[in-house]
């Protein structure tokens, strides 16, 4: 179900963003690295809720607020001369792969997990009908 | 319940995403779109281009003076087998080099320094405390006048066809950049530079009341270094007229 609502969401997002207006050049760092965050935000949406501890109100607040304060880190390292955004980038991209971790971790448990079932429905499945033949010999 | 909350969150997600592949495509469209970056570049470009030209220039003259340098070795050996004539040629070579400003010279004379006013110190319009192309060539104008018998600027040798002009905030003095201090060093009569410099009412003193920052500094042993001039002679124009 979220996914169906991810896929979905990239392509209208794909098909408005293909008519959308160009930004101004200068502007365009500051959406590279709102971009990240959201992406970032995102990944930690969908981990926690394969967790199961999916709050609302978290991942709202994560996702503006990420959002502004690596825009703003950015303004003020390029008044600074410093490259701040890089930090940023580094520590959204690291919690990104955390994140990724998570879900990847789940999905291989549960993959492991079906194919153990069937082996062990498939051996019950065969006792059994072991058991049926023994009783018929009998 | 459980089943409108996992509705809420994956419309909730959908919708981020959305944003996200919106932001994504503006971005890639932006990138695509702007010449920014390839103008800067190719700003870069050019003038990376221009600097290997200009080092080409300047390797392609220095080769043509050790090409003359070893045309001119060779009309020496020339000479040397003429044995007769052979004292006399190079006392007249080193007095023509000397003449032309082809040979490093040592003596006694004067050092004048010239630096732009202190712009907390002095009032008035920055244009009158700052050193300009005119006033060094006054100055090397009043050594001259004085007998001075070789003079350089900040190690660039002034020789008779030497241009002394103004590019921004440095001077260009044989088409070699130099910039403040500068120095002025004159071989002559030490007395006779230092009072044609200093009168009343010299170029000096004018300088020195507009604000700039003038020392003189008499020579009086034979320590003052005057190099060569390490350009070359070139007549493309000009003939001999007989």
């Amino acid at each position: 179900m979220i996914y169906i609502a991810i896929i979905i969401g990239c392509i209208i997002g794909a098909i408005l963003g293909a008519f959308a207006p160009v930004i101004p050049y200068t502007y365009s760092s500051y959406l590279s690295i709102a971009i990240v965050a959201a992406l970032d935000t995102v990944f930690g949406g969908i981990a926690s809720v394969i967790k199961g501890n999916f709050d609302l109100k978290i991942f709202l607040s994560g996702f503006f607020g990420n959002s502004i304060l690596s825009i703003a880190l950015t303004y003020l390292g390029e008044k600074l001369n410093v490259d701040i955004y890089l930090a940023a980038i580094v520590v959204f991209v690291g919690r990104m792969f955390t994140n990724l971790g998570i879900i990847r971790r789940y999905y291989i448990d549960k993959c492991v997990k079906f194919i153990e079932k069937k082996k062990l429905e498939k051996e019950s499945k065969s006792k059994e009908d072991e058991d049926e033949t023994t009783e018929t010999e009998a | 319940m459980s089943k409108i909350r996992n509705l809420k969150i994956s419309l909730l997600l959908g919708i981020m995403c959305m944003f996200l592949t919106l932001g994504i495509a503006i971005q890639i469209n932006t990138v695509k779109n702007s010449t920014t970056t390839v103008g800067k570049t190719l700003v870069e470009n050019e003038l990376r281009d221009s600097t290997l030209r200009w080092k080409q220039r300047y390797e392609e003259a220095y080769a043509e003076l050790e090409d003359k340098e070893e045309e001119l070795n060779s009309l020496r050996e020339q000479v040397a087998s003429k044995d007769e004539s052979y004292g006399g040629l190079t006392n007249k070579l080193e007095q023509y080099n000397l003449l032309l400003g082809n040979t490093e010279l040592i003596g006694k004379g004067i050092i004048i320094t010239l630096k732009d006013g202190d712009s907390d110190k002095v009032k008035g319009y920055a244009t009158d405390y700052i050193v300009h192309d005119g006033d060094i060539l006054e100055v090397v104008n009043a050594l001259k006048n004085a007998g001075a018998e070789a003079i350089s600027v900040n190690g660039q040798r002034i020789i008779s066809n030497t241009g002394i002009s103004c590019v921004g905030n440095v001077i260009t003095i044989n088409g070699e950049k130099v910039g403040v201090p500068y120095e002025i060093q004159a071989i002559g009569l030490t007395s006779q530079l230092y009072g044609s410099v200093t009168m009343p009412g010299g170029y000096l003193e004018l300088l020195e009341n507009a604000g700039v920052q003038v020392d003189v500094e008499q020579v009086e042993k034979e320590t003052i270094i005057i190099p060569r001039y390490n350009g070359i002679y070139k007549f493309n124009y000009a003939t001999i007229y007989e």
